[in-house]
């Protein structure tokens, strides 16, 4: 059994006052979709910033591809493979779509353009809508955006924080179509969500997070059965 | 006519100053006060190194470029860096800018020394033209060429260049710029560096105008290339380009009609007026920042 | 002895007078403005005495000289309000400049006046020696130093800190903000009026740009957030070339290079500029008595809020939609829903800082909507604390609580320059009723420490210490127990049902559901801007509707990995 892609080991984050993340560990197997679920402050998008090199952590180590990047700059991280879909989604909005996706190969300076073909193929509205300027477009050709962004940098680890943040249920459908079809391609997925049952449908692997501890884990499919996870969210016993 | 033109030519320098202060503004958002010492140290050492070295002004102005290019490096590693992340970064980068800045003109003054200094009678082509009933030296062709060269070439790269992206990354979001791999330390330090080459070119442009370089050349400009920046939005570069133009042909004007004395509350004036009446200036589209 | 003064007492005179200048920008530095008008405000104010100062002294009584600097600090408090007024609003960087340009415009304008003298400067009797310039200079130093201790100037230092929770606390920012920027150029004006008659002469050109940048250099290497800060900067800084000078070292360019220099290292290594060399005092530790007398609380049950029908929109979003809310006293309401359901637009909205789109309701009597600023709602009674806690870091814990206490203290300066026993009481009411709030949160042994420096659940603690102090009537926390572990939100939890037994009223956005339960006496469920559910903890949290919200419908499409 080949050791996973991405390991993250006892993570400890202070991000600015709030200790959000206190030693946290879980690893993804290359290929697979796990899943970090859990209350919004349970400490979730402070473990993928950590992951993605934006946030120092104070203690732990997070391997990648056997190597231990833990202080590694995010710059690097990126043009090692490991790409995140941020909260939020990020999208530069005073900028075409042409232009982010072609930002999203600023790595990648080589492959950028057949990437980027590429992804207006499987993305035929980011096609229609390349010359407009981001800040046009709707939440979820926004977040399609994002994660064609992502793509054009050629993630090896794809991490993606709570893509179906205040989209409406069709359009959270499409997205998780996608992540789907990533994921299928060989992509290694770590997908953070606050929607547990879609996320946990999806993913292989499951880590149920509270008040920045790694509270219940499991595969997928397990818990989504499991009443603790209701419990984690709402506290009842 | 004759105004008209005199004011494109001073314009033209102050648009050249004022859009490096703008790009840094605008990708970084932080205002660089030691822009004008860059502006003083470069014509000096253009002067020096025409009047010295005899070298033609063809060959000094991309020297001067790349002078200050490293100027710029020196300010941002200095002055900038190590701010990085405190909450009052802005004000103490004011703060440090214009520490920095002194003291480059005070080894600028320990250098060269007090007097004024001036081109050798000879450095370039004296020839006059006439054009539209109006007397123009070859020079001031020349001064408005390169300006309008530099600037136009920033604004193409800025939009056309993957640098360029990078910057406009940089400047709307630097935290998304991080999230896609843009190593922002990196661009920050070519903004930085891009900004002083031309405040540097600037300076040689403005020596060559009136002939002469003092020490005291940058402040009262520094205070123009504000109310240009101001006027015309801050981080915007076409706002630059015309609040420049608008400011140098103001105040050409105005000492023409009005008198020589009035001459600097023209942009005054103007900075005071927008700031009530429209304070993102007339391109700019940032809100106006609380610090 | 006498013949050391004499030959140094030019530069004597000069610290005394360049100490002055720095106070002026003190004066808006501590409120967290960076003006540079305060040369321009010298310059109309010498001038200006210039025409008025009398040949005798007035009334052959009044010293010549007092007849300026009156005319002189009314001139530059009076110029400082005309420029406040249109820049009041703005911040920063572009509050610098405009009041720079404004300096400049002044000094061209009295260039231009032939009773200036132009460009040639007008001559001045000499009126000014070691001894009046020192004695201003003590004047000024007294009046800052009795701000510092008053409610006055803690509400400045509130404003430096962090403006918007200022608000939150019932302080005024505009009117404060004016307030220093009025004695900014009161002191220029002092400075202008003194140094024109010491030096014998003065022209406009001389008080440009550079001095500008001068008097900001002093006040920021003397530091800003102690009153002796401008003392400091100002004798350093005289000093110093004169020690060059007393070594040997002549060049030129070498002073203006060390100042710079000095300058540089300061703001990059020592923020706080001199004062903050000077080591910090414990300051008087005694445990006060006599708590002020305040209002009883509403009794329980009192409608304390009342919402309908409200809406917030941003752009196309309904960030609140059609929202009703009542709270009564004594309630302890919490409010729960998903990331971006709207929690903490419908507090913004409560607490005054946000004004709905439509819909109607009343605030501790305040309509709401009807456009009151915020800092009147928190005097009525409102009182909250923040997300991402804004606390005054660089104060005590103490002072924090104190400037809290803004809303039942009364105001001591002018009863502190005269050292009126009156103030020393009313100073006492006010720091026992801080101290009675940090020992009803488990504070009070660290009443001493910078906010900033405090682990991070005393500093939400203190932040509700700080929204206590001002006796409110609707207390409003926002996430207080984020990034807490069970432990440390089960004392939170109990610590607030306590308040609500006193009587406070509060209205409680958090994320931890489970403290939610253990704390609330109504939940209130928020999801997408609307409310979904509301009622009792134990029943709302059952509610399908509500399990849905967070956690995904049971059979969201049929798509899967």
């Amino acid at each position: 059994m080949s050791p996973p892609i991405l390991s993250v080991e006892n993570l400890v984050v202070a991000y600015g006052r709030v200790e959000a993340v206190r030693g946290v560990s879980f690893h993804a197997d290359a290929g697979s979709l796990v899943t970090l679920v859990g209350a919004n402050g349970a400490g979730k998008t402070s473990i993928l910033n950590a992951i993605a090199g934006l946030v120092r952590p104070r203690s732990g180590h997070v391997r990648y591809a056997g190597k231990d990047v833990t202080r590694r700059a995010a710059h690097r991280l990126v043009s090692d493979g490991l790409v995140q879909v941020p909260e939020g989604r990020l999208i530069l909005g005073t900028l075409t779509v042409e232009e982010n996706l072609q930002l999203g190969g600023w790595q990648r300076r080589s492959t950028q353009a057949a990437s980027i073909e590429e992804m207006y193929q499987r993305f035929p509205l980011l096609a229609e809508r390349r010359a407009l300027v981001a800040g046009a477009l709707s939440g979820g050709e926004q977040q399609m955006l994002a994660i064609a962004r992502a793509l054009v940098a050629l993630p090896t680890v794809l991490l993606m924080d709570e893509p179906s943040m205040g989209l409406a249920p069709k359009v959270v459908d499409e997205v998780f179509r996608v992540i789907a079809q990533i994921r299928a391609s060989g992509t290694t997925v770590v997908l953070v969500e606050q929607n547990a049952r879609r996320a946990l449908r999806a993913a292989d692997y499951g880590y149920v997070l509270e008040t920045g501890q790694v509270a219940h884990e499991g595969p997928a499919s397990e818990l989504l059965t499991d009443p603790r996870v209701v419990e984690a969210y709402l506290g009842l016993e | 006519m004759q105004q008209l033109l005199n004011g494109i030519f001073l314009g033209s320098i102050y648009a050249l100053f004022a859009i490096g202060f703008t790009l840094v503004f605008g990708v970084l958002d932080r205002l660089n006060l030691a822009h004008s010492a860059v502006f003083s140290t470069s014509a000096f050492v253009g002067i020096e190194l025409v009047a010295r070295a005899g070298l033609s002004i063809w060959v000094t102005l991309p020297i001067i470029f790349v002078f200050g290019g490293v100027l710029g490096l020196v300010i941002e590693r200095v002055a900038f860096r190590p701010l990085k992340g405190r909450h009052d970064a802005h004000f103490a980068g004011l703060i440090s800018s214009i520490a920095l800045g002194a003291m480059f003109l005070a080894l600028l003054q320990a250098g060269f020394g007090p007097d004024t200094r001036r081109f050798p009678p000879d450095a370039f082509p004296q020839q006059r033209l006439e054009f539209a009933g109006a007397v123009v030296s070859v020079l001031q062709l020349v001064i408005v060429v390169v300006a309008f060269a530099l600037m136009v070439g920033l604004t193409l790269m800025v939009s056309r260049s993957r640098l360029g992206r990078g910057m406009r990354a940089v400047a709307e979001n630097p935290h998304a710029a991080l999230v896609l791999g843009i190593d922002v330390d990196r661009i920050t330090a070519l903004t930085f560096a891009l900004s002083s080459a031309l405040g540097g070119v600037a300076g040689v442009l403005f020596a060559l105008n009136v002939n002469s370089a003092q020490i005291s050349m940058g402040s009262s400009i520094e205070l123009k290339g504000l109310a240009v920046i101001i006027v015309g939005g801050l981080g915007s570069l076409p706002g630059a380009m015309l609040g420049g133009l608008l400011v140098g042909l103001a105040e050409v004007f105005a000492v023409t009609y009005v008198g020589s004395s009035w001459r600097d509350v023209i942009a005054f004036g103007l900075l005071f007026s927008i700031l009530l009446l429209r304070p993102q200036g007339i391109f700019g589209a940032r809100q106006v920042r609380e610090i | 002895m006498s013949g050391f003064l004499d030959s140094y007492a030019s530069t004597i005179t000069f610290m005394a007078l360049t100490g002055v200048f720095a106070y002026s920008f003190y004066a808006v530095l501590m409120a967290g403005q960076l003006s540079l008008a305060q040369a321009g405000l010298a310059s109309a104010a010498a001038f200006t005495s210039s025409l008025v100062v009398p040949a005798e002294p007035l009334f052959g009584v009044i010293p010549r000289l007092v007849v300026g600097i009156a005319v002189g600090m009314t001139v530059g408090a009076a110029l400082a309000f005309l420029l406040g007024l249109p820049v009041m609003r703005l911040r920063g960087v572009f509050l610098a400049i405009a009041t720079l340009a404004f300096g400049e415009v002044v000094r061209i304008l009295l260039i231009n006046q032939s009773w200036t003298g132009g460009a040639e400067g007008l001559s001045f009797p000499k009126l000014v020696g070691i001894p009046q310039a020192w004695l201003a200079l003590a004047v000024v130093a007294y009046w800052f130093w009795r701000l510092g201790g008053s409610r006055l100037g803690r509400a400045l230092a509130a404003i430096r800190e962090d403006e918007l929770a200022a608000k939150a606390m019932g302080i005024d920012v505009t009117r404060h903000r004016m307030m220093s920027f009025v004695t900014s150029g009161a002191v220029a004006g002092l400075y202008g009026v003194l140094l024109a008659h010491f030096v014998r002469f003065a022209d406009p050109n001389a008080f440009g740009f550079s001095t500008a940048v001068e008097g900001l250099v002093t006040a920021v290497v003397g530091g800003t957030a102690l009153f002796i800060g401008p003392l400091l900067g100002s004798v350093f800084l005289t000093a110093l070339p004169e020690l060059q000078r007393a070594i040997g070292v002549e060049a030129g360019w070498i002073r203006p290079f060390v100042s710079g220099l000095m300058l540089l290292l300061v703001i990059l290594f020592l923020p706080g500029g001199l004062a903050a060399l000077i080591p910090h005092r414990p300051g008087r530790v005694g445990h006060p008595d006599a708590l002020p007398d305040l209002p009883p609380l509403p009794a329980a049950g009192t409608p304390i809020a009342s919402l309908r029908a409200i809406r917030k929109d941003y752009g196309g979003v309904h960030a609140v939609h059609d929202v009703d809310l009542d709270i009564a006293a004594s309630e302890i309401v919490g409010l729960i829903g998903p990331n971006g359901a709207g929690k903490t637009t419908l507090i913004n909205i409560v607490s005054g800082l946000v004004p709905p789109t439509s819909g109607e309701g009343t605030v501790v009597g305040i309509p709401v909507g009807s456009g009151v600023p915020a800092h009147r709602i928190a005097l009525a009674g409102v009182s909250r604390t923040f997300q991402q806690i804004k606390l005054f870091d660089r104060l005590s814990a103490l002072d924090n609580v104190l400037v809290g206490a803004h809303r039942v203290s009364r105001p001591t300066l002018l009863r502190r320059l005269i050292l009126l026993p009156s103030a020393r009481r009313d100073e006492r009411l006010a720091l026992a009723q801080a101290f009675a709030q940090l020992t009803r949160v488990g504070l009070a042994d660290r009443a001493r420490q910078a906010a900033g420096d405090l682990p991070y659940g005393d500093q939400r603690r203190l932040e509700i210490a700080r929204a206590l102090a001002a006796h409110p009537t609707l207390l409003i926390l926002d996430e207080p127990a984020a990034g807490m572990n069970h432990v440390e939100a089960h004392r939170l939890s109990v610590l607030i049902r306590g308040l609500a037994d006193d009587g406070v009223t509060i209205l409680l956005i958090e994320h931890n559901v489970r403290m939610v339960l253990e704390t609330c006496t109504r939940v209130v469920v928020l999801d997408f801007g609307e409310v979904i559910a509301a009622g009792d903890p134990a029943t709302v949290a059952r509610d399908p509707r509500v399990v849905e919200a967070y956690l995904g419908a049971e059979d969201d499409g049929a798509e899967s990995a």
